[in-house]
């Protein structure tokens, strides 16, 4: 278990102001933030790296705040590998069981080159290596002392996409093997969904949400975080009530404006807001009768369609409001949707989330 | 990139050259005196042998104690942030600004024995002034500067966050250092520690106020230039530059391989 109690630290001018976040046993956590919100640093105080000026840090139940990196008991994998350059592969996966018997020492790295392909790069040195090998061993030296706790700092930056996914899905496996309670910064929420338990979205030094990938996706609860993340389209306007609240309900009919765009929508108060449509939740159809009669039906023209193997992402325009509707592959090609064409977009009300 | 045979390039070139050769054609000059002949007077004179190997002896001293003391503070100026690092990184360079001279005569104030600090030394035993840890202090003076750096320079090469890992692959601070900064950074700090003997070898303007006697190499060549002419203070400049070449050269070889691991 990780478990951060309003942790401050000061680097230089760079300040982690009171981060509060549990990763439960065996779970896998994840910090995302742009760069420069101190996702490294995060990650140093909990390997004890950096003093901390506030707060505790319990890792296993136990407070650690000021215990010295090596009684900690953390694997820590950097983003730039940092493999020691002066040790072959053998020697730098090895490096944290030295104090083993050579024999036993011999088993676990080879236990983890094998689950991990680096078998038969053991006798080489580091340099040369591709950066998913580097990547491999910088992991495999991580896990090699069977640390309960694992840190991983945006560990899929420095790889190509095909090595991403690769990588990923071998995390992925060797956390259920292993069972190590797995911290992970990065940039890219696509990680937080496919391998995350819990999230939490850094900026600028604080936690600014944190939750189940799945909440944290749908509900952002900042126009920050909703563009971070890339919930969906995030728009400013202001609530107006169209209709009374339902008896024991907080939330009731409202009127959602931005610019010459009126969204019927359910609000749980008046006055300015941001709307986040999520592309999933866009209806795109040529037939202006057609979709299962949602609340909101718009005019809008294609600007492009941005096609990926599965999804593609429609960027439309309606009345001057760019909105982003995502389809299935296949309906776009069926639809044969070009720039300027005309559609209607359909959004039920109770799928827009007002912040 | 310049034309062939323009204006410029030829003036590039003559200017160059006109350095080399002015570096180049005294040393040459000595070099060519080298003879057999004069080679074996050197060596058998007892003398100047005797100052060789107190040359020696001390520069490798004032080495040794400048890594002793100078590798922790480059360590600490390179890694570990405080308050006043940037003064304290100003005063151990200063040597290299001061002249050898003043930098003999704020030593002898400062380690003579009307100084608190030279009779609390000479009362421990450590007489400094006109005895051999005088030579060793002027040569600590001047090449202490070169190790620092040679030693700062070395592990600002080296990542910390090497040490990083390796503190959470369960190393001590010490263990860390010793295990993976000092392997990585040790050319680097060896390239310093070679630089820092010849100059130490080379010191003169501290050492002559110091510890005039007994004389080491630079002292005694200028001392026979100064009381029996040219002709007797040629042997021993010739020996003495040998032993520079043959540093410069291993400096020169640490080099190389350094700039081939890169």
């Amino acid at each position: 278990m990780i478990r951060l109690e309003g942790v401050s630290v000061t680097v230089g001018r760079f300040a982690l102001e009171q981060v509060t976040l549990e990763v439960p046993a065996s779970g896998y956590g994840l910090v995302i933030g742009p760069t420069g919100s101190g996702k490294t640093t995060l990650l140093e105080a909990i390997a004890g790296h950096v003093p901390l000026s506030a707060g505790r840090i319990l890792l296993r139940g136990e407070d650690v705040s000021r215990a010295a990196p090596e009684a900690r008991r953390v694997g820590f994998v950097y983003q730039q590998y940092h493999l020691f350059p002066h040790f072959s592969v053998r020697e730098n996966i090895g490096y944290g069981v030295r104090g083993q018997d050579a024999a036993a020492r011999e088993r676990r790295v080879r236990e983890l080159a094998d689950m991990l392909g680096l078998t038969p790069l053991l006798d080489r040195g580091v340099q040369g290596l591709s950066g998913g090998e580097q990547q491999r061993i910088a992991l495999a030296r991580a896990l090699a002392p069977r640390p309960t706790i694992l840190l991983l700092d945006e560990p899929f930056a420095a790889v190509d996409p095909a090595t991403r996914r690769t990588l990923r899905r071998e995390l992925a496996v060797l956390h259920e093997r292993e069972g190590v309670t797995t911290l992970q910064v990065t940039h890219d929420f696509e990680d937080a969904m496919r391998l995350g338990d819990v999230v939490a979205v850094l900026a600028q030094g604080r936690i600014a949400q944190s939750g189940s990938p799945e909440s944290v996706f749908r509900f952002p609860n900042s126009p920050f975080v909703a563009e971070f993340i890339g919930t969906g389209t995030v728009l400013k306007g202001r609530v107006e009530r169209a209709g009374p609240a339902q008896p024991g309900a907080k939330d009731f009919a409202a009127l959602f404006r931005s610019g010459s765009l009126a969204l019927e929508v359910v609000a749980e108060r008046e006055g300015d807001a941001y709307a986040v449509i999520r592309p999933a939740d866009l209806l795109v159809s040529r037939d202006r009768s057609a979709g299962p009669a949602p609340r909101n039906r718009l005019a809008a023209s294609v600007v492009r369609v941005e096609r990926g193997s599965a999804v593609a992402l429609v960027h439309l325009d309606a009345s001057g409001t760019a909105l982003v509707a995502a389809v299935t592959a296949a309906t776009a090609e069926e639809m044969a949707l070009a720039p300027g064409d005309a559609v209607v977009v359909s959004i039920k009300a109770t799928a827009i989330h007002l912040i | 990139m310049t034309e062939p045979r323009s204006p410029w390039t030829l003036a590039v070139w003559l200017l160059a050259a006109l350095l080399v050769l002015f570096v180049a054609g005294p040393l040459l000059r000595l070099l060519l005196l080298a003879t057999p002949e004069s080679l074996g007077q050197a060596f058998r004179d007892r003398e100047l042998l005797a100052s060789i190997w107190l040359t020696v002896l001390t520069a490798s001293a004032a080495t040794i104690l400048s890594l002793l003391l100078g590798v922790p503070l480059a360590y600490l100026l390179t890694r570990i942030p405080f308050p006043g690092r940037r003064l304290v990184a100003g005063i151990v360079e200063l040597p290299v600004v001061v002249p050898h001279p003043v930098a003999g005569i704020a030593l002898l104030l400062f380690l003579g024995r009307q100084s608190p600090i030279g009779r609390m030394l000479a009362r421990a035993g450590l007489e400094i002034v006109n005895h051999v840890p005088g030579i060793i202090a002027g040569m600590l003076f001047v090449s202490a500067p070169i190790v620092v750096s040679a030693a700062r320079e070395a592990f600002r090469a080296v990542d910390p966050k090497l040490e990083r890992v390796a503190r959470t692959l369960g190393d001590s601070g010490w263990q860390a250092f010793r295990r993976v900064t000092l392997p990585l950074a040790g050319r680097g700090v060896l390239a310093g520690a070679v630089l820092a003997w010849a100059r130490s070898v080379s010191e003169f303007g501290s050492i002559v106020i110091l510890t005039f006697n007994p004389k080491v190499a630079s002292i005694l060549i200028y001392d026979r230039f100064t009381v029996f002419g040219l002709p007797a203070a040629v042997p021993a400049a010739v020996v003495l530059l040998l032993i520079a070449l043959g540093v410069f050269v291993l400096v020169q070889v640490l080099a190389s391989d350094r700039s081939e691991r890169r």
